[in-house]
């Protein structure tokens, strides 16, 4: 027997076509919400960073333009510590970095205004332009303490996203997004696990001790192994080398 | 049928379809959304919809690519096709927020344009793990613009039939696209091997779907191997084709529609001159073969849709002898009357 002849723009579909269609739609539906639970469940490498978007804070602290924008703080944000110097990177809004918020404030005493971004021992600040006001005259920064040549290997991300303003900011659906934010001026951090899965950071700067954004675009979100001087400036991990340098991992 | 083109000739059941279809799509989305939200505290709301949206457009697709062949096997699929363009249209919007949202999370507020961003950021085509997952999106996303925005019948008459149609395949090429950009893209970081397998799944569901069903078609257009005499081919009893029904027979490389109805035999082609819907599997109503895609009707004596319309399909000579049905494989021009053999 054949099945009932459907015509579309009639009124009305025929009334076994109807009940086998409602069977099908709810199969669907189930099936769907199914599905929709498997994947956004099994979906899970966001990272656990956070970024206070929308929340302004005022900070004190000494200007230093190299390798990137940091403030050097008296304590490290979020602590009670006292008398323990602390760097904190600075970026500015969207995907740029602080160089042209800072530039000719080297040593000098600030105020700024800004939204925290923490990720494990790591913070930033993203600057509200228009809101540094220098407190006091430059005053000479401490030199950075070597620790030895080493050789890590590990994933350069952008740290703006990393710490906090993306979920996920790693790995190639994020590698746009941190090409744009290195260029954009947004300090590069190689990312090193340990054997246990701890992250550490390894801010990059070339060997000269200068930014390097514009020449690890290439090879931003994929397995690295790079071999350098690492520095320790106050809480920050500086890794000197130069990008050329820098071995891709297969 | 309709003579004047409107957006959408809304009727009962084109609304009964859009709802259910948009209760479907917030269902799936409020799904996703919740559940990365109980599990994944830490996610942000903008990553959760970008993942959700993008999850949810290709899965419509994968039911949009599902109808056809569904259809073939089962006619009751039919009421799924006839607004199958409403599901395209919001499988466009789905990926068009996707990359809409995408576009603003990872390439505005850049010092280049976000546009140029998507096509310039990551240019690194020699290895295959690191090629640019954003590009086979941007590709499938204007694909299916393209066949979004010409899937009203207006289009199809005014870019004719054959590009028209040609046109539309290109969704098989978006999906391949979407199958890389996926590939590429979300699964080079979320490694959960039973998200490739869902992947797998859904791509097996669709090929084995088209495999079958293309199968059967190709079994169906083998050439019907009938006695011949003056021309005429023996297809088969009168007995074997239902009232108001056809039988498809493959001749001269052409399926031919041969229907029943009144006390009558008529043959015309089973090709329908709207979308190539399949004429011989349609019924006469009213006195018409009526195309069971669309209800595109033709008078089965000329193969002419009634006035004022104006498509008609090639008809064929048809005699009864001895209570078998002969058919002439030589087409008429369309819309030819051919005098249809009266049974008994």
């Amino acid at each position: 027997m054949s099945a009932p002849f459907y015509i579309g723009y009639n009124a009305k579909m025929p009334p076994a076509t109807a009940a086998f269609l409602r069977r099908w739609v709810v199969a669907l539906f189930v099936a769907g919400a199914g599905v929709a639970v498997a994947l956004a469940g099994l979906q899970h490498r966001y990272g656990d960073g956070q970024f206070e978007f929308g929340i302004v804070k005022s900070f004190d602290g000494i200007i230093s333009e190299s390798p990137y924008p940091n403030l050097i703080v008296r304590r490290p944000i979020g602590t009670d510590a006292k008398d323990v110097r602390s760097r904190v990177l600075l970026v500015a809004p969207g995907k740029h970095g602080a160089q042209e918020l800072v530039r000719g404030l080297e040593g000098r005493a600030v105020t700024l205004q800004g939204s925290l971004i923490t990720r494990d021992n790591q913070s930033m600040i993203e600057v509200r332009p228009g809101t540094i006001a220098v407190q006091a005259a430059a005053v000479a920064g401490d030199d950075g303490v070597p620790l030895g040549n080493f050789t890590l290997r590990g994933e350069i991300v952008d740290s703006k996203c990393y710490f906090g303003v993306m979920k996920p900011g790693n790995l190639k659906p994020h590698k746009a997004c941190a090409i744009r934010c290195i260029s954009g001026g947004c300090p590069p951090v190689l990312v090193v696990r340990d054997a246990d899965g701890m992250a550490v950071y390894f801010v990059l700067a070339g060997s000269d001790g200068g930014a390097v954004s514009s020449d690890v675009l290439d090879k931003i979100a994929e397995p690295l192994e790079i071999t350098g001087e690492v520095e320790r400036q106050d809480n920050v991990l500086v890794l000197k080398a130069e990008p050329g340098t820098y071995r891709r991992l297969e | 049928m309709t003579l004047a083109y409107q957006a959408i000739s809304w009727n009962r059941q084109k609304r009964v379809y859009d709802t259910v279809m948009a209760g479907g799509v917030l269902t799936f989305l409020a799904v996703f959304v919740v559940t990365g939200l109980v599990l994944h505290s830490e996610i942000t709301a903008e990553a959760l919809l970008i993942r959700a949206l993008g999850t949810g457009a290709f899965l419509l697709l994968n039911v949009v690519l599902s109808i056809g062949p569904l259809c073939r096997v089962d006619p009751r699929f039919l009421p799924m096709l006839y607004n199958r363009r409403h599901m395209g249209v919001a499988t466009f919007l789905l990926g068009a927020a996707h990359g809409g949202f995408a576009l603003v999370q990872f390439h505005a507020l850049g010092d280049v344009n976000p546009l140029v961003s998507v096509l310039t950021g990551n240019t690194d085509v020699q290895r295959l793990s690191e090629f640019p997952f954003e590009w086979f999106g941007l590709f499938a996303l204007v694909l299916l613009f393209l066949m979004a925005a010409t899937s009203h019948d207006f289009w199809l008459a005014n870019l004719t039939a054959p590009v028209w149609k040609a046109l539309h395949m290109g969704v098989y090429l978006a999906y391949a696209a979407l199958v890389l950009h996926v590939v590429l893209g979300v699964l080079q970081a979320e490694t959960s091997p039973w998200l490739v397998g869902v992947l797998g799944l859904g791509m097996a569901w669709i090929l084995g779907l088209h495999v079958f069903t293309g199968w059967r078609e190709w079994c169906g257009d083998r050439e019907h191997a009938g006695a011949t005499a003056d021309g005429f081919v023996e297809v088969c009893a009168v007995a074997d084709i239902p009232e108001n029904r056809a039988r498809v027979v493959t001749l001269g490389g052409e399926r031919v529609a041969v229907f029943r109805y009144d006390g009558k035999v008529s043959a015309l082609s089973s090709v329908c001159r709207h979308q190539n819907g399949p004429l011989g599997e349609g019924c006469v109503v009213d006195g018409f073969v009526t195309c069971p895609w669309h209800g595109y009707q033709y008078l089965p004596e000329t193969g002419a849709s009634p006035p004022p319309f104006t498509e008609s399909v090639p008809t064929f000579a048809v005699k009864i002898v001895m209570g078998q049905v002969w058919v002439h494989p030589r087409p008429n021009a369309p819309g030819t009357r051919v005098e249809p053999a009266k049974i008994g």
